[in-house]
């Protein structure tokens, strides 16, 4: 190769590599302000971080919160139980003693009119008139007896109504896991971030029980409307119609 | 017939809801139980019961688990089962039923319902008799 091909092929090489700075020049500001925005970003990130840690640190409070608000209910739940089943006891005890007052009455009357009608003097009858009218209780003792048959009945709603409870502490342990699952991401977000672990103290550890069982679309709903469609589906198939039926409900699952 | 009643439910609210429903309709003999084992070991030791109440969402083992461990007995293969739950999705029930439940109630229940359930599987327990 001669020389004139030498500087020919030299200068090209030189107008490559100008053209790679004059490139350059212009990525330059681009890449000085693709720094600027990670330093912008990095206290951004910082404080995201920050903000999931504080999150996570917040979380087995608001758990333990949680399950003080299950105990404390069921506690009061029983202690509205144990009120309840004494009233109703206390209610038993009058209804009976109401019955056997009611009884009395009857049997009182009885020989009252026996006593009228054994006695010759012509007041007798006039008495045992007043005495239907004014003194005989059975009328009264009767709508007490539906009073307190009456009140029995609230007290057997409110136990029932009480049934609440293992529906919402149900719910709450539903809660309970899925905030668990929520500090469980987080706690891989921040590793990610950091590169280091979640802090394992105490504090931050969930109170959720690995064995805690729960039906997350646990409803309060009074009425019949839900049983009525568990009583179809049971009735189809402990007394299916037709082989399609069964194969329809089988076919459903 | 002599009923007594095993009662299987973790919350002991809804034991005593279900004693007390059993109680307004003049069932007062039962036994009660925390779960699934705790049953079995109570069906073990009793063999008066003639009658589980179930519960299905249970720790250590569960109403449907407890189920189908009566039903792999032979003793207890034809013990009237009812499952009281809030469980009420249609593959739930299907399951229970699967499982062999005899019947199943649904969680806020009326003791009218209770009494209703009872007194089915007594019947179709008595006529399969």
């Amino acid at each position: 190769m001669n020389s004139e091909a030498v500087m020919t092929r030299l200068f090209e090489k030189l107008n490559d590599l100008k053209s790679i700075f004059l490139y350059s020049e212009k990525l330059i500001p681009v890449i000085q302000s693709l720094i600027d925005f990670m330093r912008e970003t990095i206290p951004l990130l910082e404080n995201i971080n920050h903000s999931i840690a504080d999150s996570a640190a917040k979380i087995p409070k608001v758990s333990h919160q949680i399950n003080n608000v299950t105990n404390a209910t069921e506690l009061a739940t029983n202690e509205i139980l144990d009120l309840v089943d004494k009233m109703l006891n206390e209610t038993r005890h009058s209804e009976s003693m109401l019955e056997r007052l009611l009884e009395l009455e009857a049997e009182k009357s009885e020989l009252i009119r026996e006593v009228a009608m054994h006695s010759t003097s012509p007041k007798a009858s006039e008495l045992l008139q007043k005495y239907d009218e004014k003194y005989d209780n059975t009328a009264r003792l009767e709508v007490m007896l539906g009073v307190v048959k009456n009140i029995k009945q609230y007290a057997n709603n409110i136990t029932l109504s009480l049934q609440v409870q293992d529906i919402t502490a149900q719910q709450l342990a539903a809660v309970n896991h899925l905030i668990d699952s929520v500090q469980k991401k987080l706690g891989s977000l921040i590793h990610d971030i950091e590169k280091t672990q979640l802090r394992s103290s105490d504090e931050l550890q969930i109170p959720f029980e690995e064995s805690m069982t729960f039906d997350p679309n646990a409803r309060y709903q009074s009425g019949y409307t839900s049983q009525k469609m568990v009583d179809d589906v049971v009735s189809k198939k402990i007394n299916p119609a037709t082989q399609d039926e069964i194969d329809k409900l089988f076919h459903k699952e | 017939m002599n009923l007594k009643f095993l009662v299987v439910d973790d919350s002991v609210t809804m034991r005593r809801i279900v004693i007390n429903s059993l109680a307004n309709l003049n069932y007062l003999d039962y036994v009660e139980a925390t779960d699934g084992k705790d049953a079995l070991a109570k069906l073990e030791s009793d063999p008066e019961i003639n009658f589980v109440i179930t519960d299905w969402n249970m720790p250590e083992m569960s109403g449907l688990e407890l189920v189908k461990a009566i039903r792999a007995d032979e003793r207890f293969s034809e013990l009237p089962v009812l499952m009281v739950t809030t469980r009420g999705l249609k593959n739930d029930i299907i399951e229970a039923l699967k499982a062999r439940v005899n019947n199943y109630i649904l969680k806020p229940f009326t003791p009218q319902v209770l009494r209703e359930k009872i007194e089915q599987i007594l019947s179709t327990t008595i006529t399969e008799k």
